[in-house]
């Protein structure tokens, strides 16, 4: 994913990327970086789905990573958010989701990836949900590709915009594997 | 001696067999055998040969399975990174040799512990350090580890620069640059479709226009398209000629007129109420003149079907007279690109609008929003200023001012404005030079060449207008 992104002229230049996973903690294993010095981390899903603990750490990680315009300082695009996760939350998710709400983002996608994930409760995180049949690591790869894609679009129109993608519908088409959750 | 008892005794001890009391002096003296001395030598000799060298695999695997990372680089950019064995706890390594480090423009300084030099081709590089440890022999053959070094492409190389669909009923030139007269003054002004667009072939969204009205006044107007509204380029042309094309009217020129004694009042009695006559003039007939650009935009996307966010667009403009007594400029303005006048002796600025910038990158308004005319901040959008003399106005799109200004901060900063002027001069990087003055004869060359500036991740259209 990262070494195609890495093929848009727009987004070596402009995008910043973060990794926060969660699984019985949530924490961000790369700060915001940009993308030509970011480097993939080894990720693995293991033990609990604390996903209110996460979207409260992408809260204040926008906090604190992302710039706002002031007369002395350019403010960064809105941030894209992408959440995946392949079971149901362990925590009290909807005071994490309280948190994430007040956040501005140019858009939020999640991905219930496999069976054991609750595209329904994720359509309570945002309206941009899609899901995977299988969490196998062919159809994962194959949504990542999307995601990137869709940052490469995005990253182009945020900045030239002035307004932000809202829906799935402005992103490029997703992959057959991915099931958009209406 | 007694160690050497000891070994022997847990051997045995580990296979079943004890030296009971009434044993201890026979056993002495089995130890003490030449031929049993040497085998007992032999086996403590073998064991420490294969303890050493399980040693040293698991050593290797240990370096193997290490991860290490190194600093990405970038094409053309010159590399420099550090690769200390100690900060990796590689004490132990005898001898080393790199591959692959060549072919991608590096090399490794073993003085500097740096891996230095200018990559030269892009992806996912696997170096292979091929390293000896301690312990190992002279003639045994080297462990290699894989390492992956991320060489970025070079931006520039990547940017595409596909021509913009000519058949498109909207179309207008990627690029334009133009130089003319305009009143007593001459106006150098181009407008180029920016690479983010270039590169997917999409349409200039910017566009600006000027004209020498009647008695004695020029318009400048710059109109910046926004980049999610599909027909802004078309919002940019209908703004910035719909304005000049309002001022050309009868019933505008009339208008006008009335400005001249209204100044002349001003001049002679410079107060509260003279000032608020002409601030009420120019509120009433630029506030009407934005509103008919507004009116004339709705009307063009009701006739084609379209959304009047399809057309969305800023739009800033100048009018300025000569009067005996100095220069007036009367001026709107909406959205992200500013407008400003500088002295005749570059000691000051005088900005002739706020923009409007949001909380993230990119936020701003355009003339198309209905809410712009009922906000109480619309009377703040206009602007008149009375100068002796000037050297230049300035109006310019955002693709300029995001990577020459920055942020807001720097606008009514003169040095940033005296910086500009020296980078139009030729102080860049590209030593392009723009020769601001009337009888150059290569002036549109000089400043199409300008606006070509590079500035990573600044690749919005550009719209610059100067009048000197």
């Amino acid at each position: 994913m990262i070494s195609s992104l890495r093929q848009n002229p727009q987004a070596i230049e402009t995008a910043f990327i973060s990794i926060i996973t969660f699984d019985s903690v949530a924490k961000q294993v790369v700060p915001l970086t940009d993308l030509a010095s970011f480097q993939m981390v080894d990720i693995k899903a293991t033990g609990t789905t604390c996903l209110g603990d996460a979207l409260k750490v992408v809260s204040t990680c926008i906090d604190n990573e992302v710039a706002k315009t002031t007369a002395d300082q350019k403010g960064d695009w809105k941030p894209l958010v992408f959440i995946m996760t392949d079971g149901i939350p362990t925590d009290d998710w909807q005071s994490g989701l309280e948190e994430f709400k007040k956040r501005k983002t140019a858009y939020t996608v999640a991905c219930a990836a496999g069976s054991g994930a609750d595209s329904n409760l994720l359509k309570q995180i945002t309206e941009n949900v899609v899901s995977l049949d299988t969490a196998d690591s062919q159809s994962i790869a194959k949504f990542f590709s999307w995601v990137s894609a869709s940052i490469g679009v995005t990253s182009t129109k945020v900045e030239d915009a002035g307004k932000e993608v809202t829906g799935l519908g402005e992103l490029p088409p997703p992959p057959s594997e991915l099931n958009i959750v209406t | 001696m007694n160690d050497v008892k000891e070994f022997v005794k847990k051997l045995f001890k580990n296979n079943n067999i004890n030296v009971p009391a009434a044993r201890v002096e026979i056993f002495d003296q089995f130890l003490q055998d030449e031929q049993n001395a040497a085998t007992i030598n032999i086996i403590i000799q073998n064991q420490n040969r294969l303890m050493a060298k399980w040693r040293l695999q698991d050593r290797i695997a240990e370096i193997m399975g290490q991860s290490v990372r190194i600093l990405n680089a970038s094409v053309g950019k010159s590399y420099e990174a550090k690769f200390d064995f100690d900060k990796f706890g590689w004490k132990d390594i005898t001898a080393y040799e790199f591959a692959g480090l060549q072919e991608a423009g590096l090399r490794y300084d073993a003085k500097t512990k740096q891996i230095t030099g200018n990559p030269t081709q892009s992806g996912d590089i696997k170096i292979s350090f091929r390293f000896k440890l301690e312990g190992q022999t002279e003639d045994s053959s080297f462990n290699e580890k894989i390492i992956t070094l991320i060489i970025n492409p070079d931006p520039k190389s990547l940017w595409k620069n596909l021509e913009s669909d000519k058949n498109d009923p909207h179309w207008k030139e990627d690029d334009v640059t133009v130089f003319a007269r305009i009143g007593d003054r001459h106006i150098l002004a181009s407008s180029k479709r920016g690479r983010s667009h270039a590169n997917v072939g999409s349409f200039r969204e910017d566009d600006f226009a000027f004209k020498d009205l009647e008695n004695g006044w020029s318009i400048v107007v710059v109109g910046d398209g926004a980049g999610s509204a599909k027909n802004s380029r078309k919002g940019s042309a209908i703004a910035c000629n719909g304005m000049v094309d309002y001022f050309m009217e009868g019933s505008s020129v009339e208008r006008l007129q009335a400005f001249d004694e209204l100044l002349h009042r001003f001049q002679e009695n410079r107060g509260e109420e003279t000032q608020k006559q002409i601030n009420q003039f120019v509120y009433n007939h630029l506030g009407k003149a934005a509103f008919q650009v507004h009116k004339k935009l709705e009307e063009f996307a009701a006739n084609e079907g379209l959304h009047l966010k399809d057309l969305s667009t800023t739009l800033i403009f100048t009018l300025y007279k000569k009067y005996d007594s100095g220069y007036a400029f009367l001026s709107f303005g909406v959205g992200d690109c500013p407008m400003a006048v500088l002295n005749s002796d570059l000691s000051e600025v005088v900005l002739l609008n706020w923009i409007d910038v949001g909380e993230f990158g990119g936020g701003t308004r355009f003339i198309t929003m209905p809410e712009i005319f009922k906000n109480e901040k619309f009377a703040t959008r206009f602007g008149f200023k009375l100068l002796e003399d000037f050297s230049y106005l300035i109006l310019m799109s955002d693709g300029i001012y995001d990577p020459k200004f920055v942020v807001e901060a720097n606008l009514p900063n003169i040095k940033k404005w005296q910086d500009f002027l020296s980078d139009l001069s030729g102080k860049n990087e590209d030593k392009a030079q723009v020769e601001l003055k009337k009888d150059n004869k290569d002036i549109t060359t000089q400043f199409s060449r300008w606006m070509d500036f590079w500035s990573a991740g600044n690749h919005d259209d550009r719209t610059l207008a100067i009048v000197f």
